[in-house]
């Protein structure tokens, strides 16, 4: 790995964490979430400013080039923060119809109420 | 004996068309049960339609689909102390003069769900050669899995007693939730029977099932069903 595109991934990295953090900041963004992110840009800096790491764990791991294990890393990396999303998605539209459910019936209670009122209303001023 | 106290559940989505002669020919035909639309943010003027009538309406503020429609009016009418309550479609494909008949049998034959079923006497809308089809697949389906034979387990028209409920006041499936539903209360060890009914082919608004989304039906309610069966 060239200084040179050592140099642009560690730029990009750190314009990247700084963007998370700067949303988490603002309160944008949950800590809970970024948390994740945080993590991987930290890794990537790591395997980025001592590529010595990266070298022993592809011997390690019996892979043949460096780009492969990332690949494979940040493809496991991804699915697994995709399904994780899904498994968040399927609980929360499953709280969201409770939600609505509660709402649609308290409106009807309130509904019910005034309009109870306004027939007694109606009696009384007949 | 106590007067029981039912509830007819009319989930609506964009029913401006058919839901007045739904609601009259429940006030004709079913004048001991109450009603409650279930109005599924239609985008159509069904609200309105309900408004100028002043008839009873849960009002969803964001769409649910059938199963949370549905489910709705059980949660109402498990809160409001409802002994009986019975799903009946907005389009005017159900006949309300069955629904006595429908009780009548829930409570003479201690039953926990009575369900409409075009498929007894064979009269009236029958349905489309292909979906007869698949039906007959869940009818098969359920009977492997339960022993029991429902002979349209797809029918929208099903009386339920407090216990089933109850428990579809917890839980309901959310989309596509005839078979399955059924299938969770038989594994629970409730009764279901059917009673046969003439239903009328639909006059206004469109199946939910399209045919193109009908292999995802296919699969998505087998899967369903067997993890109901599963479950137990």
């Amino acid at each position: 790995m060239s200084l040179k595109i050592q140099i642009i991934i560690a730029v990009l990295v750190v314009l990247a964490l700084v963007f998370i953090a700067n949303l988490v900041r603002k309160e944008a963004l949950d800590i809970k979430f970024a948390l994740p992110w945080i993590t991987v840009g930290a890794v990537v800096l790591l395997l980025d400013l001592f590529p010595g790491i990266m070298n022993s764990l592809v011997r390690l791991l019996g892979i043949e080039l460096p780009v492969n294990m990332m690949f494979f890393f940040g493809f496991c990396f991804t699915l697994l923060l995709l399904f994780s999303l899904t498994v968040k998605v399927s609980r929360q539209s499953g709280q969201l119809k409770r939600l609505v459910q509660e709402v649609a019936l308290l409106q009807e209670q309130s509904d019910r109420k005034n309009k109870a009122c306004e027939d007694g209303f109606l009696e009384y001023k007949n | 004996m106590i007067k029981k106290k039912k509830l007819i559940i009319i989930p609506a989505y964009n029913e401006q068309g058919g839901i007045e002669r739904t609601v009259r020919d429940i006030l004709t035909n079913a004048p001991d049960f109450d009603y409650v639309i279930i109005n599924d943010c239609s985008t159509d003027n069904t609200l309105k339609v309900c408004e100028k009538n002043r008839f009873h309406v849960i009002n969803l503020p964001v769409n649910l689909g059938i199963g949370g429609s549905v489910q709705t009016g059980y949660v109402y009418a498990w809160r409001n102390g409802y002994d009986i309550a019975v799903q009946f479609d907005g389009d005017g494909q159900h006949n309300a003069k069955y629904l006595n008949a429908m009780a009548d049998k829930l409570i003479k034959d201690g039953l926990d769900m009575v369900i409409g079923s075009r498929y007894i006497e064979k009269e009236g809308f029958q349905s489309s050669g292909i979906r007869r089809i698949g039906i007959r697949y869940f009818t098969a389906l359920i009977r492997w899995l339960t022993g029991k034979k429902i002979t349209d387990p797809t029918s929208g028209m099903r009386m339920a007693g407090r216990d089933v409920i109850e428990l579809y006041a917890k839980n309901y499936p959310k989309d596509y939730p005839e078979p399955e539903s059924v299938t969770v209360i038989l594994k629970k060890g409730k009764k279901v029977d059917e009673l046969p009914v003439i239903m009328n082919a639909r006059e206004e608004g469109v199946s939910s099932i399209s045919p193109r989304k009908s292999v995802y039906y296919m699969i998505k309610v087998s899967l369903a069903v067997l993890l109901a069966a599963v479950r137990g």
